[in-house]
């Protein structure tokens, strides 16, 4: 078969339509993988990652996030790339790809490639592309920085298994956090189908991890793990059922990251709802927090949304807002509290609650100190206690701290937001005063 | 007792050399200060002392430092000597007298109720993340010959903490990285170990010829970086609070022209 390619196209527009196309995917961490250069090729990886950039909107540009091809045979309700768009389209071949990842790492632009594609012609006839310029780029190319493939759902399992030994870390995209969802929005996509390389790939990492406890020089399959993303306001799902899927994800599959995209309606399709407010950016903010709680403060999702409260409020963070509704937890002492429950604690972290386990071993705890480890003490100071005292005289009592809270927030003190709200008001209800609680309309009113 | 100011040059050498020498006075450590750089503004009541960089002092100080201090709290000590700022001199002595004369030893940059420990741990934090924002910022430019040459600007001397990772990284590459402010080059031939020349030998700017295809990878990242950008999420302030605009002036995909 031939690629469809028209061969004037130069390298420069390719790689801005091409770049145009794949910004929309969230993903562009290159951390979890760490590997020293063996002096054959250029690139190592280091485990934190690197950004080497960042974009006007404030995101970090890390990897060089390019679509393979754009040219695609699904049709896609929230895809700027559906067959039924009219849309210049382009495809890279594998040299190009290689060239343009070995050029811009050389200098430093970026810590490795990301790849994703269009379906062209058929998922199989695409994954065999993607492994063909990932084989290219480690072998001819000896290149040893970090690589992010997409497995295409659909596509043979032997070419989801070799792409998983070329690349760091692997993705397969949810899309909608429903099966029902999905149906109505990518009429061509199955969660089956998406499920079943996601499931293939946990089982590949599982094999590689006990192969290398045997043999040291195993190779590795997809060291940094596997990701998704879901988008977030094109449905009107709650976030309850988003979050319930992002913790079925990190338990059932083991993934290393979910990510959320907040919906920006590119295709103006009549389908879908207009977000004139621009995208849901608190909403995913939200996300993202419960998203942190899950991964590294133990908690559920049941803990923190039930199907009376399907979504979180807007107005305070969702570890604030646990904690003000399980007051009977508070005030914690600080020197006796032990670590899970000092994590539930507003303005303590993670990084501050093990400061407090290993300072405490050497003396009592006061308020001077805390603030000296990095606890936020205007939001803590409702929750806890050192040596018996609360830092101010403060009522335990919810509309109180709630007000306190958020108080700040409107002398623009309070929660450092990411973006910037404009003309945000906070309305004066109560809490649990369903406006609050969004939907992408009511949502509007708040940002 | 009179106050004794030790007048050193704002080296790591000039730094440890002061240390040794405050140590050989044998007067305790009370009364003596060291000071980086020239003093502007002399006291009456001090006698001001000069010391001059000396190999043989450092590497003992080196020793002394490694083994009864332990690799960690010497690399921080290194990490606030390559700091900016004036008060280095001070706090990294006062942090040694700590960790040497009143014994915390391995566990120094733990004891933060000393304020001098505190600064150290500071100076060296700060030294620590500007390294890492030049990690990932620098930007390598292709010259006529293949090699790699980049242009900083940093506040404190990071050149030596950045070399490794990429001496790591580029292992096949001939590169340089050149500090503008502190007039220092990092230079790594390919497959060998990377050293630091002073700007004494210094390459003449306009010698600095780019290869053909430089441009050309140039404007494609520029119009990468703009192209990938989601417009409706457009936010500046973000993207300079990850950002700082003094790193900004050095990379290709904000140059102005």
């Amino acid at each position: 078969m031939e690629v469809r390619i028209s061969p004037q196209m130069s390298v420069m527009d390719k790689l801005k339509i091409l770049a145009d196309a794949a910004k929309y995917d969230v993903s562009c961490s290159s951390s979890g993988s760490n590997r020293k250069n063996d002096g054959t090729g250029i690139g190592n990886t280091v485990a934190a990652g690197l950004c080497h950039s960042f974009a006007a909107d404030g995101r970090c540009i890390s990897l060089l996030k390019i679509l393979f091809t754009n040219e695609c045979i699904y049709d896609c309700r929230y895809c700027i790339n559906r067959k039924s768009n009219d849309v210049p389209r382009a495809s890279f071949t594998p040299d190009e790809v290689c060239e343009l990842t070995m050029e811009f790492y050389r200098r430093n632009y970026i810590e490795g490639l990301f790849l994703s594609s269009g379906i062209l012609y058929s998922p199989n006839y695409t994954m065999e592309l993607i492994c063909e310029t990932v084989h290219k780029l480690r072998t001819v190319h000896r290149f040893q920085g970090y690589v992010h493939v997409k497995a295409i759902p659909g596509a043979d399992p032997l070419l989801i298994q070799r792409a998983g030994y070329l690349a760091d870390r692997m993705s397969v995209n949810l899309e909608m956090a429903t099966a029902d969802g999905l149906r109505e929005m990518a009429p061509n996509k199955h969660r089956k189908n998406i499920l079943k390389p996601m499931r293939q790939i946990q089982n590949g990492i599982t094999q590689s991890k006990n192969e290398l406890a045997l043999y040291r020089h195993a190779p590795h399959f997809c060291e940094a793990g596997q990701s998704t993303q879901m988008v977030v306001g094109a449905l009107p799902e709650s976030d309850y059922q988003i979050m319930s899927v992002a913790e079925n994800l990190y338990e059932k599959f083991s993934l290393k990251r979910v990510y959320y995209s907040a919906f920006v309606n590119v295709n103006e399709d009549k389908e879908l709802p207009a977000v004139t407010g621009g995208p849901p950016l608190l909403r995913e903010h939200r996300l993202y927090q419960a998203d942190w709680l899950l991964r590294f403060y133990d908690f559920k999702v049941d803990e923190l949304l039930t199907t009376d409260r399907p979504n979180f409020n807007m107005a305070i963070d969702p570890k604030a807002d646990w904690a003000v509704r399980h007051l009977e937890v508070f005030p914690v002492e600080i020197n006796r509290a032990d670590y899970r429950l000092l994590l539930r604690i507003p303005g303590i972290g993670v990084k501050s609650a093990r400061r407090i386990i290993a300072a405490r071993r050497f003396g009592s705890l006061t308020f001077e100190d805390l603030k000296k480890m990095g606890v936020v003490l205007k939001r803590a100071l409702y929750f806890i206690t050192c040596g018996g005292r609360m830092m101010y005289p403060t009522k335990i009592d919810e509309e109180y701290i709630v007000r306190n809270l958020t108080y700040q927030n409107r002398m623009g003190r309070g929660e450092r937001l990411p973006f910037m709200l404009d003309g945000t008001t906070y309305r004066q209800t109560s809490l649990f005063d369903d406006g609050m609680i969004l939907g992408a309309q009511n949502y509007r009113s708040i940002s | 007792m009179e106050e004794k100011y030790i007048i050193c040059e704002d080296s790591l050498e000039g730094i440890f050399t002061a240390v040794y020498d405050a140590y050989a006075l044998r007067e305790g450590h009370e009364h003596i200060h060291i000071q980086v750089g020239e003093e502007d503004n002399y006291r009456l009541f001090a006698t001001y002392m000069y010391s001059h960089p000396d190999s043989v002092k450092t590497d003992k100080v080196i020793g002394t430092l490694k083994s009864r201090l332990g690799e960690e709290v010497y690399a921080a000590i290194c990490r606030a000597a390559a700091s900016c700022d004036k008060s280095k001199g001070e706090a990294i002595y006062r942090t040694v007298v700590e960790g040497i004369t009143a014994g915390s030893g391995r566990r120094t940059m733990e004891n933060l109720r000393n304020p001098y420990v505190v600064r150290t741990f500071e100076l060296a934090r700060r030294t620590a993340n500007e390294v890492h924002h030049e990690v990932e910022f620098i930007r390598f430019q292709e010259l006529q010959q293949g090699i790699l040459y980049a242009l900083i600007g940093p506040e404190n001397n990071v050149v030596p903490f950045v070399m490794p990772h990429f001496a790591d990284r580029l292992a096949t590459e001939n590169f340089m990285i050149h500090d503008e402010k502190h007039g220092m080059y990092g230079i790594h031939p390919a497959h060998k170990e990377w050293y630091l020349v002073s700007e004494a030998e210094q390459l003449p700017k306009d010698r600095v010829q780019w290869s053909q295809k430089e441009q050309q990878y140039q404007e494609l990242f520029t119009m990468f970086h703009k192209t990938i950008a989601i417009r409706e999420r457009r936010n500046i302030r973000l993207q300079c609070q990850m950002l700082p605009l003094r790193f900004q002036d050095y990379m290709v995909e904000f140059n102005k022209n």
